[in-house]
């Protein structure tokens, strides 16, 4: 069994009265020791997941329209208000891009880990102070017993990432969902994070949920990877695979987009087009309208999810259209 | 003009704000048509009727002179629109002037928000008492006076966002295409201002109401012969227990009119800026 | 070897922080801490370093956005620092910025004709609105608009096509210098490989010289035929692009180079 299992999972917005779906039926597991990457671009869903996941999408315009989320065997989404919220920060843990916003600034970060700790777990508050010193030392934050004094405002980008992570760890958490955590740093910054993302993964055995638009990140941090396009996951393998085998015309797109740093690229392959707007209902493939390789087909006719090779599942009814 | 409509829209989603309008159309046609409408010269004296109670043929009643309070009620009108209108026009042109060059001329900005602060340190009314004092009764002078003090505000918010203004993209993006000042002040600044300046239009225009309301009663407003709600209050107030309906009906336009224009303002307010609009739909 | 089109010698960029008061004293902060390199005619330089390096600062003196604390910028043979603001406006037409973020470059109020139009009023490009219009509709054309978008406003675009109209007000100018500080960074990737490829086709088009700014080293990889790397306010390597990628003389530029994240080669 899978730690976390999601399953045909359906989010839509409500506007004007009606429902328009953003999450149209996405279906991926997670098991323990494993690092997933969701890669794809803004408005094709992968943040909404997360906070489905994470049960954030109350109080919005975002409805969850069916589908599973099951967690350590457990259903999330039927399950009490109260014991959910008993998992969050506890047995689950989300990171956020903008570390500023997702602190609190009139507290101090010490504070602010005593208090998640003291919320979960029965500690007395010397206790927690002491476990606060030890996980901001995993994080690798320079000085701890000064820095656990500081206000958000006194630390850095990358400082205050790794103060959110050690939040975010501080009850051995097994699922870690990272929404796009090194997006707002330098590249610098963003290697030591992502290293140490893998550091503690390796330490705690947990599952890790990266969510980027970077296919660069992805590729160097995650086991397998999930492309998404237009609430579809039209691409999954383990990052190996996929990366020696891109099948769907959407990643070869993303990944032809991306001036590469490594070598000299006359004229960047772009994919013709953008994404429709959600109110825009496309029949078939709903990449056709921007895909090289398009046939009849593919223009009346939704392609089923299928197995492309062993372990790598694609949405596409012409793969590797380009090889003939 | 899209501005406009989307206001209009707005205030007609809401059922007190519809009410608010048709109010201040209705004293905006008796101010109009104030020598139509009102059944008696508003200056005659009836020696016969004076402290007439409210019936057949004084509507309203009369004043201690004999003179017919439903018409002066409607000359009044005239003067509510005339004060009201006036002083949003000095205050904006002015206060929106000042607030305008201030934040972009930063320098001249220093000396005029400065002066505009040790205005702001005087109560609206004292500030007003003190420059009326200095000049004249007249209708002109009250509206000068009144816009005056209003000014003041409009300048602080109208300093506040334009400075905010100045630095957006688009208008560093003009700068870049060569625009002057004068094209980068009119062409990009001030058109972003319309809302705002509309909705603190509405309020000025309310509280004008209230502040020459507050100079007639004093003494200090409009010259004693002219017909003004505040002046109707001022000159009967000694009747109070013998004649109530000679306060009552001023009074009660004056608080019908103010009321209504704070709802017109509430509700542009709220199509301006969204944050308003959840909680307050249908009020 | 012609001179170049702009020599900028020691730049110094010094911003006030905290505003002082009666019991503060003012403290400075070193944006640009002396500068200096060459673009030539035709050239694309890049200019790269991380936030907070100065990079962006130095687009917005040339352009005048920011006061400079000292340096000159000989472009053409004036030193366009030392003009007065009314002096410089007419040099506007020849120093141009893209701007970063699209959603805020243009004015909400003017539709997309007015917004072009301005630049062509200001600087006597056109003597009345028809040929005004002739212009505009020739310039959208060039960045892969429709011409018919020049009745809309801003509001009805998406980030890539209003990206491609603040580069067509740059382009209907038809200036010698183009800044582009982060031209595409707000882009999704697809959509930057649109307006990237477009930047570059115009630019050859065009023979304009460029300074495009930017975090992001394959982006200045595939633009820029120099590229300068940026810390703290001091260029710390200027050089031929292969040269900077393929063998890097300083440690920072060594360090940025080991961060990128490695991509697998594109599928052919």
């Amino acid at each position: 069994m899978a730690l976390l299992e999601v399953r045909d999972l359906g989010l839509a917005i409500a506007a004007g009265g009606r429902l328009l779906p953003v999450v149209r039926g996405i279906s991926f597991a997670v098991e323990e020791n494993e690092t997933l990457g969701i890669v794809g671009e803004s408005g094709c869903g992968k943040s909404l997941t997360a906070l489905a996941i994470m049960g954030l999408l109350e109080d919005t315009a975002i409805r969850i329209t069916g589908g599973s989320i099951r967690f350590e065997g457990r259903e999330l989404l039927t399950m009490a208000p109260a014991e959910r919220r008993a998992l969050m920060g506890n047995r689950m843990a989300i990171v956020f891009q903008e570390p500023m916003t997702s602190l609190n600034p009139v507290y101090r970060v010490g504070d602010q880990i005593v208090e998640v700790l003291r919320q979960h777990r029965d500690l007395s508050t010397s206790e927690a102070r002491e476990r606060t010193l030890r996980l901001l030392e995993m994080v690798q934050v320079p000085e701890p017993e000064q820095r656990v004094h500081s206000y958000p405002h006194q630390l850095s980008g990358g400082q205050r990432q790794r103060v959110m992570i050690a939040m975010a760890i501080a009850c051995d958490p097994r699922l870690l969902i990272a929404d796009e955590p090194t997006t707002a740093l330098d590249v610098t910054v963003q290697k030591e994070i992502l290293e140490l993302l893998q550091d503690l993964q390796k330490r705690m055995g947990s599952a890790i949920v990266l969510i980027s638009h970077d296919l660069g990140v992805i590729a160097e941090t995650c086991d397998r990877v999930a492309v998404m396009y237009r609430g579809t996951i039209v691409e999954e393998a383990t990052a190996g695979e996929l990366f020696a085998n891109v099948a769907h015309p959407y990643t070869r797109g993303l990944l032809a987009s991306i001036p590469p740093a490594d070598r000299d690229v006359e004229w960047l392959e772009a994919i013709p087009g953008r994404v429709p707007a959600v109110d825009q209902e496309i029949p078939g493939c709903a990449f056709h309208p921007r895909c090289p390789f398009v046939r009849d087909l593919c223009r009346t006719a939704r392609p089923e999810g299928r197995d492309f090779a062993p372990g790598h599942s694609i949405r596409c009814h012409f793969p590797r259209e380009w090889r003939t | 003009m899209n501005g406009l409509i989307s206001v209009l829209r707005s205030v007609r989603e809401r059922r007190l704000a519809t009410i608010g309008l048709i109010w201040l159309a209705l004293v905006c046609i008796a101010a109009l048509g104030a020598p139509l409408l009102a059944p008696f010269d508003p200056l005659d004296f009836d020696p016969l009727a004076r402290l007439a109670e409210p019936g057949w043929p004084h509507l309203f009643g009369t004043d201690h002179f004999g003179r017919d309070t439903l018409s002066r009620a409607i000359y009044g009108a005239r003067m509510a629109v005339l004060i009201g209108t006036g002083s949003v026009f000095v205050a904006l042109v002015v206060g929106g002037i000042v607030g305008m060059l201030s934040a972009y001329f930063t320098k001249l900005g220093h000396l005029l928000m400065r002066a505009v602060d040790v205005l702001m340190a005087f109560p609206a009314l004292l500030l007003a008492l003190v420059l009326m004092t200095l000049l004249e009764r007249s209708v002109v002078n009250t509206i000068i006076v009144i816009g005056t003090v209003y000014a003041t505000t409009t300048a602080r918010i109208l300093f506040g966002m334009t400075l905010k203004l100045k630095g957006e993209v688009f208008v560093e993006a003009a700068i870049c295409s060569g625009a002057g000042h004068a094209s980068v002040l009119f062409r990009h600044i001030l058109p972003n201002l319309v809302s705002p300046l509309l909705v603190q239009a509405s309020f000025i225009f309310a509280f004008a109401q209230l502040q020459a309301a507050a100079l007639d009663f004093l003494g200090l407003g409009l010259p004693p012969e002219v017909p003004s709600w505040g002046n109707m209050l001022s000159e009967e107030r000694i009747y109070i227990t013998r004649a109530p309906w000679l306060l009552i009906f001023p009074g009660t336009l004056i608080i019908l009119t103010v009321f209504s224009m704070n709802l017109l303002g509430d509700a542009m307010r709220d199509s301006i800026d969204p944050r308003f609009r959840k909680d307050v739909k249908g009020v | 070897m012609t001179a170049p089109l702009l020599q900028l010698r020691d730049l110094r960029v010094h911003f006030r922080t905290g505003r002082g008061g009666l019991f503060r004293r003012r403290r400075i902060l070193e944006a640009v801490g002396g500068v200096s390199f060459d673009i030539h005619r035709g050239e694309v330089l890049g200019l790269v370093g991380e936030s907070g390096s100065g990079k962006s600062t130095i687009g917005r003196t040339l352009t005048r956005l920011e006061r400079p604390t000292g340096g000159e910028a000989i472009f053409e043979g004036t030193d366009i620092l030392a003009l007065t603001a009314r002096a410089f406006r007419p040099l506007r037409r020849r120093i141009q910025m893209i701007f970063q973020d699209p959603f805020a470059s243009l004015n909400p109020r003017l539709t997309i004709e007015q917004t072009l139009a301005e630049p062509l009023f200001i600087h006597r490009l056109a003597r009345d609105r028809s040929e005004a219009r002739d212009m505009i509709a020739e310039t959208l054309e060039l960045v892969g608009m429709d011409p018919d978008a020049m009745k809309r406003h801003p509001h009805e675009f998406s980030g890539g096509q209003r990206q491609r109209i603040g580069i067509a007000r740059v382009m209907i100018v038809k200036p010698r210098l183009v800044i582009a500080d982060e031209p595409v960074s707000a882009l999704d990737v697809s959509i930057q490989a649109q307006v990237l490829n477009l930047i570059k086709k115009l630019q050859r088009e065009s023979g304009v010289s460029m300074l495009f700014i930017s975090h992001d080293l394959g982006v200045v990889r595939y633009i820029s035929d120099r590229i300068a790397v940026m810390r703290r306010g001091k260029i710390v390597e200027i050089g031929d692009r292969n040269r900077i990628f393929d063998s890097p003389r300083h440690d920072y530029t060594r360090r940025l180079l080991a961060s990128i994240p490695r991509l697998p080669p594109a599928p052919n």
